[in-house]
Protein backbone atom coordinates (compact mmCIF):
# COMPACT_ATOMS: atom_id res chain seq x y z
CA UNK A 1 0.00 0.00 0.00
CA UNK A 2 2.85 2.25 1.19
CA UNK A 3 4.53 1.47 -1.83
CA UNK A 4 2.32 1.42 -4.35
CA UNK A 5 1.39 5.25 -2.85
CA UNK A 6 5.27 5.90 -2.71
CA UNK A 7 5.65 4.92 -6.79
CA UNK A 8 2.42 7.17 -7.62
CA UNK A 9 4.01 9.77 -5.71
CA UNK A 10 7.29 9.63 -7.70
CA UNK A 11 5.43 9.22 -11.16
CA UNK A 12 3.57 12.22 -10.68
CA UNK A 13 6.46 13.95 -9.34
CA UNK A 14 8.54 13.21 -12.70
CA UNK A 15 5.30 14.20 -14.42
CA UNK A 16 4.83 17.48 -13.20
CA UNK A 17 8.55 18.22 -13.28
CA UNK A 18 8.45 17.33 -16.85
CA UNK A 19 5.05 19.51 -17.82
CA UNK A 20 6.90 22.31 -16.36
CA UNK A 21 9.99 22.27 -17.79
CA UNK A 22 7.69 22.15 -21.08
CA UNK A 23 6.17 25.19 -20.22
CA UNK A 24 8.98 26.91 -19.32
CA UNK A 25 10.33 26.51 -22.88
CA UNK A 26 6.93 26.94 -24.61
CA UNK A 27 6.35 30.37 -23.30
CA UNK A 28 9.14 33.52 -23.57
CA UNK A 29 8.66 35.86 -20.40
CA UNK A 30 10.85 38.12 -22.19
CA UNK A 31 12.34 39.69 -19.49
CA UNK A 32 15.85 40.40 -20.97
CA UNK A 33 14.24 42.45 -23.50
CA UNK A 34 11.89 44.13 -21.36
CA UNK A 35 14.29 45.01 -18.81
CA UNK A 36 16.10 46.70 -21.70
CA UNK A 37 13.04 48.34 -23.40
CA UNK A 38 12.40 49.85 -19.75
CA UNK A 39 15.47 51.05 -18.67
CA UNK A 40 16.89 52.33 -22.42
CA UNK A 41 19.70 50.96 -22.02
CA UNK A 42 21.52 47.54 -23.37
CA UNK A 43 24.45 46.18 -21.87
CA UNK A 44 26.78 44.77 -24.16
CA UNK A 45 29.94 42.59 -23.87
CA UNK A 46 32.62 43.10 -25.46
CA UNK A 47 36.37 42.09 -25.39
CA UNK A 48 38.89 44.32 -24.27
CA UNK A 49 41.71 42.95 -25.96
CA UNK A 50 41.01 41.22 -29.03
CA UNK A 51 42.31 43.78 -31.47
CA UNK A 52 40.06 44.72 -34.09
CA UNK A 53 37.32 43.30 -32.91
CA UNK A 54 37.09 44.58 -29.27
CA UNK A 55 39.56 46.81 -27.75
CA UNK A 56 40.59 50.02 -26.22
CA UNK A 57 41.37 53.27 -27.03
CA UNK A 58 43.79 54.89 -25.06
CA UNK A 59 41.10 57.40 -23.17
CA UNK A 60 40.12 53.83 -22.47
CA UNK A 61 36.80 53.80 -24.36
CA UNK A 62 36.20 49.75 -25.71
CA UNK A 63 36.42 50.55 -29.67
CA UNK A 64 36.40 47.77 -32.33
CA UNK A 65 33.98 45.96 -35.10
CA UNK A 66 31.85 44.38 -32.36
CA UNK A 67 31.71 47.28 -30.69
CA UNK A 68 30.21 48.92 -33.90
CA UNK A 69 28.34 46.20 -33.75
CA UNK A 70 26.62 46.41 -30.18
CA UNK A 71 26.43 50.18 -31.21
CA UNK A 72 24.50 49.32 -34.09
CA UNK A 73 21.66 47.37 -31.83
CA UNK A 74 21.42 49.43 -29.66
CA UNK A 75 20.60 52.43 -32.14
CA UNK A 76 17.86 49.73 -34.21
CA UNK A 77 16.04 49.06 -30.45
CA UNK A 78 16.83 52.65 -29.76
CA UNK A 79 18.09 52.81 -26.54
CA UNK A 80 21.29 53.48 -25.10
CA UNK A 81 24.60 51.71 -24.82
CA UNK A 82 26.60 50.61 -22.65
CA UNK A 83 29.63 47.85 -23.01
CA UNK A 84 31.06 45.45 -20.55
CA UNK A 85 34.71 44.37 -20.81
CA UNK A 86 34.39 40.52 -20.79
CA UNK A 87 37.58 37.74 -20.93
CA UNK A 88 36.80 34.39 -22.70
CA UNK A 89 36.97 32.88 -19.31
CA UNK A 90 34.14 34.00 -17.84
CA UNK A 91 31.76 36.29 -21.06
CA UNK A 92 29.40 33.18 -20.66
CA UNK A 93 28.90 33.23 -17.25
CA UNK A 94 28.62 37.38 -17.43
CA UNK A 95 25.36 36.67 -19.67
CA UNK A 96 23.91 33.73 -17.56
CA UNK A 97 24.57 35.96 -14.22
CA UNK A 98 22.75 38.76 -16.19
CA UNK A 99 25.79 41.80 -15.53
CA UNK A 100 25.12 41.35 -19.78
CA UNK A 101 22.04 41.79 -21.72
CA UNK A 102 24.16 40.41 -24.80
CA UNK A 103 27.65 39.24 -26.07
CA UNK A 104 29.41 40.11 -28.82
CA UNK A 105 32.74 38.63 -27.96
CA UNK A 106 34.49 36.52 -30.82
CA UNK A 107 33.20 33.66 -29.04
CA UNK A 108 33.49 29.95 -31.77
CA UNK A 109 30.12 28.96 -31.89
CA UNK A 110 30.33 25.33 -30.30
CA UNK A 111 27.81 22.91 -29.10
CA UNK A 112 28.97 23.05 -25.88
CA UNK A 113 28.48 26.68 -25.39
CA UNK A 114 25.03 26.76 -27.05
CA UNK A 115 23.92 24.62 -23.95
CA UNK A 116 24.81 27.46 -21.67
CA UNK A 117 23.92 30.80 -23.20
CA UNK A 118 21.35 31.31 -26.24
CA UNK A 119 23.73 31.82 -29.61
CA UNK A 120 21.28 32.76 -32.42
CA UNK A 121 22.22 32.12 -36.70
CA UNK A 122 23.08 33.24 -38.95
CA UNK A 123 26.76 33.54 -37.88
CA UNK A 124 28.30 37.08 -38.50
CA UNK A 125 31.87 35.68 -38.47
CA UNK A 126 34.27 33.24 -38.83
CA UNK A 127 38.27 31.77 -38.46
CA UNK A 128 40.12 28.82 -38.47
CA UNK A 129 42.97 27.69 -36.59
CA UNK A 130 46.53 28.22 -37.51
CA UNK A 131 49.73 28.48 -36.55
CA UNK A 132 52.49 31.21 -36.77
CA UNK A 133 56.43 29.28 -36.05
CA UNK A 134 59.79 29.96 -37.04
CA UNK A 135 60.81 29.19 -40.70
CA UNK A 136 64.27 27.70 -39.16
CA UNK A 137 61.51 25.06 -37.31
CA UNK A 138 60.53 24.17 -40.82
CA UNK A 139 56.61 22.78 -39.71
CA UNK A 140 55.23 20.95 -42.71
CA UNK A 141 52.03 19.65 -41.49
CA UNK A 142 50.17 19.29 -38.01
CA UNK A 143 51.67 16.22 -36.96
CA UNK A 144 54.76 17.89 -36.89
CA UNK A 145 53.79 19.43 -33.63
CA UNK A 146 53.21 16.46 -31.94
CA UNK A 147 54.78 16.39 -28.48
CA UNK A 148 56.22 20.00 -28.97
CA UNK A 149 55.80 22.65 -26.46
CA UNK A 150 52.79 25.28 -28.30
CA UNK A 151 52.54 28.89 -27.18
CA UNK A 152 48.37 30.06 -27.04
CA UNK A 153 46.56 31.88 -25.13
CA UNK A 154 43.79 30.94 -22.16
CA UNK A 155 40.51 30.06 -22.92
CA UNK A 156 41.00 29.75 -26.86
CA UNK A 157 38.87 26.30 -27.39
CA UNK A 158 41.58 25.09 -29.68
CA UNK A 159 43.98 24.59 -27.18
CA UNK A 160 42.21 21.49 -26.17
CA UNK A 161 41.63 20.48 -29.87
CA UNK A 162 45.11 20.80 -30.42
CA UNK A 163 46.56 18.88 -27.39
CA UNK A 164 44.10 15.74 -27.75
CA UNK A 165 44.05 15.77 -32.09
CA UNK A 166 47.84 16.21 -32.62
CA UNK A 167 49.39 15.74 -29.27
CA UNK A 168 50.89 18.83 -28.48
CA UNK A 169 51.84 20.62 -25.15
CA UNK A 170 50.35 23.63 -25.37
CA UNK A 171 51.27 26.20 -22.71
CA UNK A 172 48.80 29.07 -22.47
CA UNK A 173 49.36 32.41 -21.33
CA UNK A 174 47.13 35.27 -20.31
CA UNK A 175 48.13 37.87 -22.91
CA UNK A 176 48.67 37.54 -26.87
CA UNK A 177 51.95 39.42 -26.70
CA UNK A 178 53.30 36.76 -23.09
CA UNK A 179 53.05 34.24 -26.08
CA UNK A 180 54.99 36.11 -29.06
CA UNK A 181 57.73 36.63 -26.27
CA UNK A 182 57.34 32.82 -25.84
CA UNK A 183 57.75 32.02 -29.06
CA UNK A 184 60.61 34.34 -29.66
CA UNK A 185 62.72 33.11 -26.39
CA UNK A 186 62.01 29.80 -27.98
CA UNK A 187 59.87 28.07 -25.11
CA UNK A 188 57.84 26.73 -27.70
CA UNK A 189 57.99 25.52 -31.80
CA UNK A 190 54.72 27.53 -32.76
CA UNK A 191 51.90 29.69 -31.47
CA UNK A 192 48.36 28.50 -31.72
CA UNK A 193 45.82 31.44 -32.90
CA UNK A 194 43.35 32.87 -35.41
CA UNK A 195 44.65 32.40 -38.79
CA UNK A 196 43.23 36.11 -39.68
CA UNK A 197 45.28 37.55 -36.40
CA UNK A 198 48.26 35.92 -37.31
CA UNK A 199 48.28 37.03 -41.25
CA UNK A 200 48.14 40.90 -39.90
CA UNK A 201 51.29 40.19 -37.63
CA UNK A 202 53.18 38.27 -40.44
CA UNK A 203 52.14 41.36 -42.58
CA UNK A 204 53.44 43.71 -40.66
CA UNK A 205 57.16 43.36 -41.45
CA UNK A 206 58.33 42.42 -37.80
CA UNK A 207 58.22 38.89 -37.75
CA UNK A 208 60.05 38.40 -40.88
CA UNK A 209 61.70 35.07 -39.90
CA UNK A 210 58.46 33.49 -39.21
CA UNK A 211 55.86 31.77 -41.09
CA UNK A 212 52.32 30.32 -40.82
CA UNK A 213 52.88 27.43 -42.36
CA UNK A 214 50.12 24.94 -42.02
CA UNK A 215 46.49 24.76 -43.86
CA UNK A 216 44.01 26.48 -41.42
CA UNK A 217 41.88 23.91 -40.17
CA UNK A 218 38.25 24.23 -37.53
CA UNK A 219 37.23 26.91 -39.50
CA UNK A 220 34.37 27.77 -36.85
CA UNK A 221 31.72 30.39 -36.89
CA UNK A 222 31.25 32.75 -34.66
CA UNK A 223 28.21 33.40 -32.44
CA UNK A 224 26.83 36.30 -30.91
CA UNK A 225 24.74 35.47 -27.66
CA UNK A 226 21.66 36.20 -25.84
CA UNK A 227 20.15 34.53 -22.44
CA UNK A 228 19.26 30.91 -22.97
CA UNK A 229 15.69 31.75 -21.49
CA UNK A 230 15.70 34.15 -24.31
CA UNK A 231 16.96 32.33 -28.10
CA UNK A 232 13.42 31.61 -29.17
CA UNK A 233 11.85 34.83 -28.11
CA UNK A 234 12.20 38.66 -29.25
CA UNK A 235 15.20 39.31 -28.18
CA UNK A 236 16.59 35.86 -29.78
CA UNK A 237 14.97 36.57 -33.15
CA UNK A 238 15.59 40.37 -32.77
CA UNK A 239 19.67 39.16 -33.17
CA UNK A 240 19.11 36.76 -35.84
CA UNK A 241 17.37 39.77 -38.19
CA UNK A 242 20.21 42.21 -36.69
CA UNK A 243 22.65 39.28 -38.70
CA UNK A 244 20.85 38.54 -41.76
CA UNK A 245 20.65 42.15 -42.69
CA UNK A 246 24.15 42.90 -41.22
CA UNK A 247 25.47 39.96 -43.86
CA UNK A 248 22.92 40.75 -46.68
CA UNK A 249 23.76 44.38 -46.96
CA UNK A 250 27.01 44.31 -46.52
CA UNK A 251 28.02 46.00 -43.09
CA UNK A 252 30.48 43.80 -42.09
CA UNK A 253 32.19 43.80 -45.54
CA UNK A 254 32.23 48.05 -44.92
CA UNK A 255 33.27 47.46 -41.36
CA UNK A 256 35.97 44.83 -41.84
CA UNK A 257 37.77 47.43 -44.03
CA UNK A 258 36.91 49.74 -41.04
CA UNK A 259 39.44 48.29 -38.87
CA UNK A 260 41.81 46.94 -41.60
CA UNK A 261 41.08 43.20 -41.25
CA UNK A 262 42.02 41.11 -44.50
CA UNK A 263 38.46 40.89 -46.53
CA UNK A 264 36.89 37.17 -45.80
CA UNK A 265 35.61 34.80 -48.52
CA UNK A 266 32.93 34.21 -45.60
CA UNK A 267 31.40 37.30 -45.59
CA UNK A 268 31.48 37.91 -49.77
CA UNK A 269 29.52 34.74 -50.13
CA UNK A 270 27.05 35.21 -47.56
CA UNK A 271 26.30 38.64 -48.54
CA UNK A 272 25.76 36.88 -52.72
CA UNK A 273 23.65 34.20 -50.41
CA UNK A 274 21.43 36.59 -48.53
CA UNK A 275 21.27 38.90 -51.26
CA UNK A 276 18.02 40.49 -52.35
CA UNK A 277 15.82 38.62 -55.59
CA UNK A 278 14.48 41.95 -56.30
CA UNK A 279 17.65 43.93 -56.06
CA UNK A 280 19.69 44.96 -59.26
CA UNK B 1 64.44 21.29 44.97
CA UNK B 2 63.12 24.28 45.21
CA UNK B 3 63.42 26.46 41.57
CA UNK B 4 65.51 29.20 41.81
CA UNK B 5 63.69 32.57 42.00
CA UNK B 6 63.44 34.44 38.67
CA UNK B 7 65.32 37.82 38.41
CA UNK B 8 63.13 40.60 37.17
CA UNK B 9 64.50 41.77 34.35
CA UNK B 10 67.45 39.08 33.18
CA UNK B 11 65.46 35.83 33.33
CA UNK B 12 62.30 37.38 32.53
CA UNK B 13 60.77 40.68 31.52
CA UNK B 14 61.11 43.14 34.46
CA UNK B 15 57.71 44.08 35.91
CA UNK B 16 58.14 47.29 37.27
CA UNK B 17 59.27 50.67 35.10
CA UNK B 18 62.45 51.17 37.55
CA UNK B 19 65.60 51.98 35.93
CA UNK B 20 66.49 47.51 36.09
CA UNK B 21 68.21 45.97 33.41
CA UNK B 22 65.99 45.13 30.60
CA UNK B 23 66.43 41.74 28.50
CA UNK B 24 66.84 41.98 25.21
CA UNK B 25 63.85 41.73 23.14
CA UNK B 26 64.15 40.40 19.13
CA UNK B 27 61.17 40.32 17.29
CA UNK B 28 59.98 36.47 16.24
CA UNK B 29 60.73 35.69 13.15
CA UNK B 30 56.96 35.94 10.82
CA UNK B 31 55.75 37.93 14.14
CA UNK B 32 52.87 39.80 12.91
CA UNK B 33 54.38 43.30 14.01
CA UNK B 34 57.77 43.03 12.38
CA UNK B 35 58.11 45.28 10.03
CA UNK B 36 60.93 44.21 8.12
CA UNK B 37 58.96 45.10 4.35
CA UNK B 38 59.01 48.20 5.12
CA UNK B 39 62.51 48.31 6.47
CA UNK B 40 63.78 46.77 3.15
CA UNK B 41 62.30 49.03 0.73
CA UNK B 42 63.12 52.00 3.21
CA UNK B 43 66.39 50.83 3.34
CA UNK B 44 66.83 51.32 -0.58
CA UNK B 45 68.39 54.59 -2.42
CA UNK B 46 66.38 57.19 -3.40
CA UNK B 47 68.01 57.01 -6.98
CA UNK B 48 66.45 53.16 -6.76
CA UNK B 49 63.34 54.49 -8.69
CA UNK B 50 65.08 56.73 -11.90
CA UNK B 51 66.95 53.70 -12.21
CA UNK B 52 64.38 51.38 -12.34
CA UNK B 53 62.50 53.70 -14.71
CA UNK B 54 65.68 53.97 -16.69
CA UNK B 55 66.35 50.13 -17.05
CA UNK B 56 62.02 49.36 -18.29
CA UNK B 57 62.78 52.23 -21.15
CA UNK B 58 65.83 50.92 -22.49
CA UNK B 59 65.15 47.74 -22.22
CA UNK B 60 63.67 47.69 -25.97
CA UNK B 61 66.71 48.68 -27.83
CA UNK B 62 68.52 46.31 -25.45
CA UNK B 63 66.54 42.94 -26.14
CA UNK B 64 65.54 43.90 -29.82
CA UNK B 65 68.32 45.34 -31.92
CA UNK B 66 67.33 44.41 -34.73
CA UNK B 67 63.88 44.95 -34.49
CA UNK B 68 62.39 47.49 -36.67
CA UNK B 69 60.23 48.44 -33.18
CA UNK B 70 62.88 51.33 -31.20
CA UNK B 71 62.89 52.69 -28.06
CA UNK B 72 60.98 56.06 -28.91
CA UNK B 73 58.17 53.42 -29.83
CA UNK B 74 57.70 52.04 -26.71
CA UNK B 75 57.85 55.30 -25.35
CA UNK B 76 55.54 56.94 -27.24
CA UNK B 77 53.03 53.85 -26.56
CA UNK B 78 53.34 53.76 -22.76
CA UNK B 79 52.86 58.10 -22.65
CA UNK B 80 49.97 57.36 -25.25
CA UNK B 81 48.33 54.81 -22.50
CA UNK B 82 49.87 56.68 -18.86
CA UNK B 83 46.96 58.62 -18.11
CA UNK B 84 44.28 55.59 -18.67
CA UNK B 85 46.67 52.96 -16.75
CA UNK B 86 46.97 55.73 -14.07
CA UNK B 87 43.75 57.38 -13.28
CA UNK B 88 41.24 53.93 -14.55
CA UNK B 89 44.37 51.52 -13.11
CA UNK B 90 46.49 52.44 -10.23
CA UNK B 91 43.26 54.96 -8.71
CA UNK B 92 41.47 51.87 -8.65
CA UNK B 93 44.47 49.83 -6.77
CA UNK B 94 44.43 52.86 -4.27
CA UNK B 95 41.15 52.31 -3.75
CA UNK B 96 40.75 48.28 -3.55
CA UNK B 97 43.84 48.92 -1.05
CA UNK B 98 42.17 51.41 1.11
CA UNK B 99 38.93 49.79 1.48
CA UNK B 100 40.65 46.66 2.19
CA UNK B 101 42.89 48.48 4.71
CA UNK B 102 39.56 50.07 6.45
CA UNK B 103 37.21 46.87 6.27
CA UNK B 104 40.32 44.93 7.41
CA UNK B 105 41.81 47.06 10.84
CA UNK B 106 38.03 47.38 11.74
CA UNK B 107 37.73 43.27 12.03
CA UNK B 108 41.42 42.82 12.90
CA UNK B 109 40.86 45.37 16.18
CA UNK B 110 37.74 43.47 16.95
CA UNK B 111 39.71 40.05 16.79
CA UNK B 112 42.38 40.98 18.58
CA UNK B 113 40.49 42.24 21.54
CA UNK B 114 38.82 39.13 21.45
CA UNK B 115 42.17 37.38 21.69
CA UNK B 116 43.16 38.84 24.79
CA UNK B 117 39.61 38.52 26.56
CA UNK B 118 40.25 36.83 30.02
CA UNK B 119 37.48 34.37 28.95
CA UNK B 120 38.85 31.04 26.73
CA UNK B 121 35.52 30.97 25.01
CA UNK B 122 36.05 33.74 23.52
CA UNK B 123 39.72 33.58 22.82
CA UNK B 124 40.21 30.35 21.91
CA UNK B 125 38.52 30.63 18.62
CA UNK B 126 39.65 34.43 17.51
CA UNK B 127 42.71 32.65 17.92
CA UNK B 128 42.17 29.61 15.79
CA UNK B 129 40.30 32.48 13.22
CA UNK B 130 43.88 34.61 13.58
CA UNK B 131 45.98 31.70 12.69
CA UNK B 132 44.01 30.44 9.94
CA UNK B 133 43.84 33.62 8.20
CA UNK B 134 47.14 34.31 8.87
CA UNK B 135 48.78 31.21 7.21
CA UNK B 136 46.41 30.99 4.34
CA UNK B 137 48.00 31.82 0.70
CA UNK B 138 46.06 35.05 -0.49
CA UNK B 139 45.18 34.03 -3.61
CA UNK B 140 43.28 30.76 -2.13
CA UNK B 141 41.22 33.05 0.29
CA UNK B 142 40.26 35.19 -2.79
CA UNK B 143 39.73 31.95 -4.88
CA UNK B 144 37.29 30.89 -1.96
CA UNK B 145 35.57 34.38 -1.65
CA UNK B 146 34.89 35.20 -5.49
CA UNK B 147 33.41 31.66 -5.85
CA UNK B 148 31.35 31.17 -2.60
CA UNK B 149 30.22 34.77 -2.60
CA UNK B 150 26.81 35.27 -4.74
CA UNK B 151 26.85 38.07 -7.59
CA UNK B 152 23.88 39.66 -6.32
CA UNK B 153 21.91 39.56 -3.01
CA UNK B 154 18.07 39.89 -3.10
CA UNK B 155 16.21 40.57 -0.05
CA UNK B 156 12.38 41.16 -0.92
CA UNK B 157 12.47 43.00 -4.17
CA UNK B 158 15.35 44.47 -4.15
CA UNK B 159 18.42 42.98 -5.88
CA UNK B 160 21.74 44.33 -5.09
CA UNK B 161 24.24 43.61 -7.53
CA UNK B 162 27.95 42.79 -5.73
CA UNK B 163 30.60 43.39 -8.69
CA UNK B 164 34.05 42.20 -8.46
CA UNK B 165 36.03 44.50 -6.99
CA UNK B 166 33.80 44.25 -3.89
CA UNK B 167 33.94 40.55 -3.49
CA UNK B 168 38.09 40.63 -4.21
CA UNK B 169 38.09 43.56 -1.47
CA UNK B 170 36.83 40.84 1.18
CA UNK B 171 38.77 38.55 -0.01
CA UNK B 172 42.08 40.28 0.44
CA UNK B 173 40.16 41.68 3.79
CA UNK B 174 40.46 38.32 5.78
CA UNK B 175 44.47 37.62 5.65
CA UNK B 176 44.53 41.61 6.26
CA UNK B 177 42.10 41.32 9.54
CA UNK B 178 44.06 38.21 10.50
CA UNK B 179 47.55 39.94 10.61
CA UNK B 180 46.15 42.98 12.13
CA UNK B 181 44.62 40.94 14.92
CA UNK B 182 47.91 39.70 15.91
CA UNK B 183 49.48 43.26 15.43
CA UNK B 184 46.57 44.47 17.87
CA UNK B 185 47.10 41.43 20.47
CA UNK B 186 50.92 42.19 19.88
CA UNK B 187 50.76 45.67 21.19
CA UNK B 188 48.48 44.96 24.07
CA UNK B 189 50.96 42.44 25.04
CA UNK B 190 54.01 44.89 25.02
CA UNK B 191 52.43 47.28 27.21
CA UNK B 192 54.73 46.20 30.75
CA UNK B 193 52.30 44.41 33.21
CA UNK B 194 53.13 46.99 35.55
CA UNK B 195 50.49 49.15 34.09
CA UNK B 196 47.12 46.52 34.99
CA UNK B 197 48.26 46.04 37.96
CA UNK B 198 48.96 49.73 38.66
CA UNK B 199 45.29 50.32 37.71
CA UNK B 200 43.94 47.07 39.11
CA UNK B 201 45.06 48.86 42.65
CA UNK B 202 43.14 52.31 42.04
CA UNK B 203 40.19 49.95 41.62
CA UNK B 204 39.55 50.64 37.77
CA UNK B 205 37.71 47.50 35.90
CA UNK B 206 39.44 45.55 33.28
CA UNK B 207 37.03 46.76 30.57
CA UNK B 208 38.30 50.53 32.13
CA UNK B 209 41.91 49.52 32.42
CA UNK B 210 41.72 48.10 28.62
CA UNK B 211 40.39 51.20 26.92
CA UNK B 212 41.76 53.99 29.39
CA UNK B 213 45.10 52.81 29.86
CA UNK B 214 46.34 50.24 27.93
CA UNK B 215 45.08 51.00 24.07
CA UNK B 216 45.96 54.77 24.43
CA UNK B 217 49.64 53.30 24.29
CA UNK B 218 49.28 50.61 22.45
CA UNK B 219 47.64 53.36 19.39
CA UNK B 220 51.65 54.42 18.38
CA UNK B 221 53.12 51.37 18.65
CA UNK B 222 50.48 49.90 16.02
CA UNK B 223 50.92 52.50 13.80
CA UNK B 224 54.32 51.38 12.20
CA UNK B 225 53.13 47.30 11.62
CA UNK B 226 49.92 48.62 10.59
CA UNK B 227 51.37 50.66 7.94
CA UNK B 228 53.91 48.28 7.09
CA UNK B 229 51.00 45.68 6.35
CA UNK B 230 49.43 48.60 4.08
CA UNK B 231 52.30 49.06 1.58
CA UNK B 232 52.10 44.80 1.96
CA UNK B 233 48.64 44.69 0.74
CA UNK B 234 49.27 47.67 -2.11
CA UNK B 235 51.63 45.42 -3.02
CA UNK B 236 49.56 42.67 -3.06
CA UNK B 237 45.92 44.22 -4.76
CA UNK B 238 47.83 42.90 -8.90
CA UNK B 239 46.49 39.30 -7.11
CA UNK B 240 42.83 40.75 -8.23
CA UNK B 241 43.77 40.64 -11.95
CA UNK B 242 43.84 36.88 -11.95
CA UNK B 243 40.21 37.33 -10.88
CA UNK B 244 39.36 39.53 -14.16
CA UNK B 245 38.87 42.68 -12.11
CA UNK B 246 40.12 45.32 -13.93
CA UNK B 247 43.02 46.97 -12.33
CA UNK B 248 46.32 48.26 -13.72
CA UNK B 249 48.07 44.91 -14.70
CA UNK B 250 44.50 43.92 -16.21
CA UNK B 251 44.24 47.38 -18.09
CA UNK B 252 47.98 47.05 -19.02
CA UNK B 253 47.28 43.87 -20.78
CA UNK B 254 44.66 45.07 -22.50
CA UNK B 255 47.09 48.03 -23.98
CA UNK B 256 49.47 46.01 -25.17
CA UNK B 257 46.90 44.10 -26.77
CA UNK B 258 45.54 47.27 -28.55
CA UNK B 259 49.24 47.92 -28.87
CA UNK B 260 48.94 45.08 -31.30
CA UNK B 261 50.60 42.78 -28.60
CA UNK B 262 54.20 43.17 -29.56
CA UNK B 263 56.30 41.95 -27.03
CA UNK B 264 58.40 44.79 -26.70
CA UNK B 265 56.01 46.12 -24.90
CA UNK B 266 55.87 43.74 -22.04
CA UNK B 267 58.88 45.12 -19.92
CA UNK B 268 58.43 48.60 -20.51
CA UNK B 269 54.75 48.16 -19.50
CA UNK B 270 55.16 46.16 -16.43
CA UNK B 271 58.09 47.56 -15.88
CA UNK B 272 55.82 50.70 -15.33
CA UNK B 273 53.72 48.83 -13.03
CA UNK B 274 56.70 48.21 -10.57
CA UNK B 275 57.53 51.57 -10.58
CA UNK B 276 54.21 53.25 -9.51
CA UNK B 277 53.52 50.58 -7.01
CA UNK B 278 57.58 51.56 -6.01
CA UNK B 279 56.91 55.62 -5.98
CA UNK B 280 53.80 54.71 -3.88
CA UNK B 281 55.14 52.41 -1.44
CA UNK B 282 58.52 54.38 -0.93
CA UNK B 283 57.13 57.04 0.91
CA UNK B 284 55.05 55.10 2.97
CA UNK B 285 57.66 52.48 3.99
CA UNK B 286 60.34 55.31 4.74
CA UNK B 287 57.60 57.47 7.04
CA UNK B 288 56.77 53.92 8.66
CA UNK B 289 60.67 53.46 9.65
CA UNK B 290 60.89 57.02 10.48
CA UNK B 291 57.57 56.87 12.89
CA UNK B 292 59.15 53.26 14.46
CA UNK B 293 62.16 55.20 15.49
CA UNK B 294 60.14 58.07 17.28
CA UNK B 295 57.88 55.82 19.16
CA UNK B 296 60.58 52.83 20.11
CA UNK B 297 62.53 55.57 22.10
CA UNK B 298 59.47 56.38 24.48
CA UNK B 299 58.96 52.77 25.75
Amino acid sequence: MLKKSLKLGIATGVALATAATAATAAQCSNDTWKKVMAAGKLVVGVKADYKPWGFRDPSGKLIGMEADMAQDVADAMGVELEMVPVQSSNRMQFLEQGKIDLMIATMSDREDRRKIVGIVGPNYYTSGTNVMSPKAVGIKKWDDLKDKPVCGKQGAFYNKIVTERYGAKVIAFTGNAEAKQALRDKKCVAWVYDDSSIMSDLSSGEYNDFEMPLNSEDDNPWGLAVPLAEKNCVFGNFMSGMQYNWLSSGRLIELEKKWGIQPTKFLADKKELYKDWLAK
Amino acid sequence: MAMLKPIPGISSASATDMAVLKPVTVATPGSASDINFSRFVSDLPWWTLPALAAIFMMWPIAAYAQSTFTMADATSALIRWLPFLVFQGFVFNILISVTTMALGTIAGVVLGLMQVSPNRMIAQPAWLITQTFRNSPWLVLLFIVMLAFPFKIEIGSLTIQIPDWIKAVIGLSLPIMANISEVVRGAIASVPSGQWEAAESLAYSRQQTLWRIILPQCFKRMIPPWMNWYAILTMATPLVSLLGVEEIVTLSQQAMAAENSRPELLVPFYGFCLVIFFAYCYPIARWTIALERKYTVKL
